[in-house]
């Protein structure tokens, strides 16, 4: 195969796990643990966004729009029945709370839409051909939506009083509770966040394959290896990781046949706990 | 505050039934030897620990089950001895922060701003700076500043000459004394005797978490510091 279009491949495999992956990486920078329900949350988000297209008739783009609204919810209502309570019982606790929600919110789809294989109902366009790369239209829609998504996200954390106080909880959260800045409320507006990103993050995976309740699952090791190449905590990290990943992945198809390329995710998930746990952006944890 | 006790997990009372008025206007000096609750007892004043039996009023509003944001927007203010800045964010975000989620509260704006930064000079130049970056005497004074834009009352100081060099200890300890003349009474926690000792009016000696004595700095500068804290503390 062309290693160009691998590597185009990869890149917009990349920027589909960046959103999932930020997701995961702020939790854990705001809330100090690694939420394993983000790929169950992706899960919800992509059949949130189907009933609203296929079962209500709404188009495409509005029934992601009332699906990130109807998961970002639904992210606060986890947050305030579940992590809330275990809010300082320690990020050992919260991660197996997150697993626990996982596979509820994996049985509350396989519940309601059986296990089934469903797909949006859009109409098949030919690819796009250009210097010998095929470029299709979900390819398309995905980078588009990925990068307006990262943009928001980037003016948010960085030139809005909530995105300032997400990273001040981040950074020092008894200081920030001293400077005025309610630590639940900002953990509901990150669990908003979380949810919002990984319903896009949803959506745009149902568009690339069929909706079925493990589509979250299938990409739940690759964002956990981007999150963790990037530097768990760092959203720049998260995003280069997340991009990073998508390459090797694609690529690895040059040299390992492509139903071993979870492995990849998983060496580089061995490889960097063991040899740079903080990531290629992270920071060492320093703890006393 | 009344009857305040409090402490860590299932162990005894750190802070063992401490009664305390401050007096408005004026610095509060806590002195006592290590382990005897000092910062623990700040803490607890700030909400940053719950209290076991006990309660808190600022200026007679009983605060004692309102949360460390509630308290803020209530007039008090805390400087920790440690981590008293946002590492990763700029001095001006660090500023911003400070009032940010206080607009309710009363003198927090654009004219308090002016007048806190005319107390810092050397902070309001450097806005883009990331406040990691500063040394341990400046992030003291971001520190102070964006406790002061909140419009405190009440400002609660934690060891702030800690691990400062003698000439930054002289400067901190002018700005302690800048902030009570702008109105704000000051309880400050201090390791640094003869440094607490020069800025403050009254001095509360606390050991073993309860007040062994109190008196206006004076006096207790002419007294033996050696019998103040460890008579006391074989007495308790």
């Amino acid at each position: 195969m062309n290693p160009a279009q691998l590597l185009l491949n990869g890149v917009v495999t990349g920027l589909l796990l960046a959103l999932p992956a930020l997701a995961l990486t702020l939790v854990f920078g705001v809330l100090k643990f690694p939420n394993f329900a983000v790929g169950a949350m992706l899960t919800l988000g992509a059949y949130a966004a189907w009933v609203g297209s296929v079962l209500c008739g709404f188009p495409l783009i509005v029934a992601a729009v009332l699906a990130v609204l109807f998961v970002a919810g639904a992210s606060v209502l986890v947050d305030r029945t579940v992590y809330t309570r275990l809010r300082d019982r320690g990020p050992i606790t919260l991660l197996v709370a997150s697993i626990g929600v996982s596979f509820v919110l994996e049985n509350i789809c396989r519940f309601c839409f059986g296990n089934d294989a469903r797909n949006f109902d859009v109409a098949v366009a030919r690819p796009m051909r250009w210097h010998g790369l095929r470029i299709n239209h979900e390819q398309m829609i995905t980078a588009l939506a990925v990068v307006v998504s990262l943009i928001v996200l980037h003016v948010m954390l960085r030139h809005t009083p909530l995105g300032r106080a997400m990273r001040a909880v981040a950074d020092n959260p008894p200081l920030a509770a001293v400077r005025g800045i309610e630590r639940e409320f900002i953990a509901g507006v990150t669990w908003a966040v979380c949810g919002a990103l990984a319903t896009i993050a949803g959506v745009l995976a149902g568009l690339d394959r069929a909706i079925d309740p493990l589509i979250g699952w299938n990409y739940q090791i690759s964002i956990f290896a981007a999150a963790i190449l990037g530097g768990l905590g760092s959203p720049a990290g998260a995003v280069a990781g997340a991009v990073l990943i998508g390459i090797a992945e694609e690529t690895s198809a040059l040299v390992v046949p492509t139903n071993y390329r979870q492995a990849v995710s998983f060496t580089v998930i061995l490889v960097f706990l063991l040899f740079r746990a903080n990531g290629l952006f992270g920071r060492k944890a320093i703890s006393r | 505050m009344r009857g305040l006790r409090a402490g860590y997990g299932s162990a005894g009372d750190v802070v063992a039934g401490v009664d305390l008025a401050l007096p408005p206007e004026t610095i509060l000096a806590v002195i006592g030897p290590n382990g005897s609750g000092k910062s623990t007892f700040v803490k607890t004043l700030v909400g940053l620990l719950r209290p076991r039996a006990g309660s808190i009023a600022i200026t007679g509003r009983d605060v004692t089950a309102l949360s460390p944001a509630r308290r803020v927007a209530s007039g008090l203010a805390y400087v920790p001895q440690e981590a008293n800045v946002f590492r990763n964010l700029t001095i001006g975000e660090n500023l911003k922060l400070a009032t940010e989620f206080l607009r309710a509260r009363a003198g927090v704006g654009h004219a308090q701003q002016e007048r806190v930064l005319a107390l810092f000079p050397q902070i309001g130049r450097r806005l883009r700076q990331f406040a990691g970056n500063l040394s341990g005497g400046e992030r003291q004074m971001l520190a102070f500043a964006c406790a002061l834009l909140a419009n405190p009352e009440v400002m609660l100081l934690d060891e702030p000459s800690a691990g400062l060099s003698p000439r930054f200890v002289h400067e901190i300890m002018d700005a302690v004394v800048r902030v009570r003349r702008a109105g704000v009474t000051v309880l400050l926690v201090e390791q640094n005797v003869p440094a607490a000792l020069r800025i403050a009016d009254e001095v509360v000696v606390l050991v073993a978490g309860r007040v062994a004595h109190q008196a206006p700095a004076a006096e207790v500068a002419a007294a033996d510091l050696a019998d103040l804290f460890f008579a006391r503390a074989s007495a308790a």
